[in-house]
């Protein structure tokens, strides 16, 4: 037993030896000299927000419309402009009358008996085909509005051309006349039907070509102008109000009276929200692209959801996503109806559901605890439930 | 930066600088699983010799018993000397033989029983030697681990007041405590690992060795039952 303790210290003492001398100096770890990186990070916002200002305006940080001279402040106004009615789009108006009543001044003088109004349908359908895309790409834009009075004069020649086959001196009158009336009422509408009317019986050979777009594009036409017609319409419900108001009177029209029919507004910007910083490119709408937050957004679901009687056990509602769409003012007070709609699930779940989501943001109005400063962005929301967050909530 | 750069270098990493830097439990933690595994070490060569020399004996001994010699005649060679394993058990068995033969026995179930005893008490005590130690091996194996974990535990507790003490938690400062309070647990496997694997290994040699030597006493003492009925018969014949 001595011997094999000996033994086993000595390879003991060997064996630390050995270490001693192998693992007293560990090799040095060499750290790689890597310079750090700067990471920023970006909001998504910058590049999903995006928003259009003046075009010819300086980029600044903030994007604004031009300056605003009427000073008169329109509560719960959304778009830029002197106007003091808040509209969307008010070029769009603009630009019809124009046409309308180059070809209106001689319908009078025709047919003193408006055709049946199917007809007039259809014809407004060709002339919003032809208005309608333009004038969309320019409401985007208030602030061009004061440029679009040249084009005016583009979109007439296409017209103009059909009447140069009719010989009739007195149209190129009646056309000439209107042109310099082009900012009459956004009310002009009506006066469309006249110029077509007008056109077929003199040159119905020729006007065939206008008549082939119809049956193509009549689909889109169709619903466009059932939906124009539709007093009752929200977003443009009040211009079309107008139009449709004017389109009467424009029956008994009275050359005389051209100037009655003028619209005395000006051009440019239907809003009546004030801007009293620069122009700049970035923006329509004088916002500075906030978002609400998702707590923020939280909080509005969660008032809404307070407020949700839900009948747990309705069969087929696990699929079902509600989505709410509605329009606030500043107070918080829903304006309008909220538009509600639905998507998976069973029918009858869905139409459960959709009544019983209607009912709670109805009563779940006026919203609190929403950013006043925010306002832009939470004018018009949006919100999706599932069946699951109620439960949560 | 740099001062942190100057501090790290006067750290001094090796082995030695560990083990002096080490509080005084740690280090008598390292110094007692060092002696643990110097033990270790010695049992395993201790028994690694002790169990190599008695398989050639058994094997000698059996090579012998086997070739026909005269079991009086190998009896009287080996009683002279100090015996083990085999050779043990089978003077332990001739001597009580021998006693019995020469008083005369009366009865050959008395003879047996006795001479199987002789046999027993020869056996267990062979038997203890070769086991002897292996509970240490065991112990080291088991506790080495603890022992060397304890001695980390308090390490690293003490580092850690340093470092509450120094109010930095640069990892020039934590890193050498850390790995003193480690070493305690290398030493410990160090200890251990070999204590268990030689453990299981020499319990397995000793139960080897102890089943053969179970093996050859019940062989012997078939062999001396037999024996005992030759002579006793003649007798009881006589009478």
């Amino acid at each position: 037993m001595k011997g094999s303790i000996g033994t086993s210290l000595v390879l003991h003492s060997v064996l630390l030896g050995w270490a001693l001398v192998s693992l007293s100096s560990p090799m040095q770890l060499n750290v790689a000299d890597v310079e750090a990186l700067p990471v920023d990070i970006v909001p998504v916002e910058s590049i999903t927000q995006m928003q259009q200002g003046d075009k010819k305006a300086p980029l600044t940080e903030k994007p604004s419309v031009k300056e605003t001279k009427n000073q008169k402040v329109v509560e719960n106004a959304e778009n830029a402009g002197e106007s003091d009615i808040d509209l969307k789009s008010p070029p769009t108006p603009a630009k019809k009358p124009l046409k309308t009543e180059a070809a209106a001044a001689p319908k009078p003088v025709e047919r003193p008996t408006p055709t049946p109004t199917d007809e007039d349908n259809q014809v407004k359908d060709i002339v919003k085909e032809e208005t309608a895309p333009k004038p969309q790409e320019v409401a985007a834009l208030p602030q061009p509005k004061p440029e679009p009075t040249p084009p005016k004069p583009e979109p007439t020649p296409p017209k103009a051309e059909t009447p140069p086959p009719t010989p009739t001196p007195t149209e190129a009158k009646t056309e000439e006349a209107p042109l310099p009336d082009s900012v009459p009422l956004p009310a002009a509408k009506p006066k469309q039907e006249p110029p077509k009317e007008q056109a077929k019986p003199v040159e119905k050979p020729v006007e065939k070509k206008p008549d082939p777009p119809k049956p193509t594009e009549t689909a889109k036409a169709d619903t466009k102008a059932t939906e124009a017609s539709k007093p009752t319409d929200k977003k443009e419900g009040k211009k079309q109000e107008t139009a449709k108001s004017s389109s009467s009177k424009a029956s008994d029209f009275n050359a005389d009276q051209i100037a009655a029919l003028l619209n005395k507004q000006d051009a440019s910007g239907g809003g009546a929200k004030r801007s009293t910083s620069p122009a700049s490119t970035g923006s329509t709408k004088p916002s500075t692209g906030s978002k609400l937050s998702v707590s923020e957004m939280d909080a509005l679901r969660g008032q809404i959801g307070k407020n949700w009687s839900y009948i747990a056990g309705i069969e087929g509602a696990e699929g079902v996503v509600i989505r709410v769409h509605m329009r606030l003012d500043q107070s918080g007070m829903i304006v309008g109806e909220p538009e509600v709609s639905s998507s998976g699930g069973s029918d009858t779940a869905r139409r459960t559901l959709e009544s019983s989501a209607r009912r709670a943001v109805l009563r779940s109005s006026p919203f609190k605890n929403l950013p006043a400063d925010k306002y832009d962005a939470w004018s018009e929301v949006i919100v999706n439930f599932s069946p699951s967050d109620l439960d949560m909530l | 930066m740099e001062q942190v750069a100057l501090e790290a270098a006067t750290h001094d990493v090796s082995l030695w600088a560990l083990f002096m830097q080490a509080g005084l439990i740690v280090k008598m933690v390292m110094i007692g699983l060092m002696g643990a595994s110097v033990w270790t070490w010695a049992i395993v060569i201790d028994k690694y010799m002790s169990f190599a020399k008695a398989r050639r004996q058994f094997d000698q001994f059996e090579q012998v018993f086997w070739s026909g010699q005269s079991l009086e005649e190998l009896y009287r060679t080996l009683g002279e000397r100090q015996n083990t394993g085999l050779a043990a058990i089978f003077v332990a068995a001739m001597r009580e033989w021998k006693k019995s033969f020469e008083r005369g026995a009366r009865s050959p179930i008395g003879l047996q029983m006795r001479i199987d005893r002789a046999m027993d008490v020869t056996m267990s005590r062979e038997g203890e030697a070769y086991e002897a130690r292996l509970g240490s091996l065991a112990t080291i194996g088991s506790a080495g681990p603890f022992i060397g974990l304890f001695g980390t535990v308090i390490g690293i507790m003490t580092s850690f007041q340093a470092i509450a003490g120094s109010k930095s938690t640069n990892l020039a400062v934590v890193a050498p405590g850390i790995a003193e309070a480690l070493l305690a647990t290398a030493i410990g496997l160090v200890a251990a690992i070999p204590a268990v694997i030689a453990y299981n290994r020499f319990m397995g040699e000793a139960g080897k060795l102890s089943s053969r030597m179970e093996g050859f006493a019940d062989e012997f003492s078939a062999i001396l039952s037999r024996q005992i009925d030759e002579k006793l018969q003649p007798r009881q014949a006589a009478q």
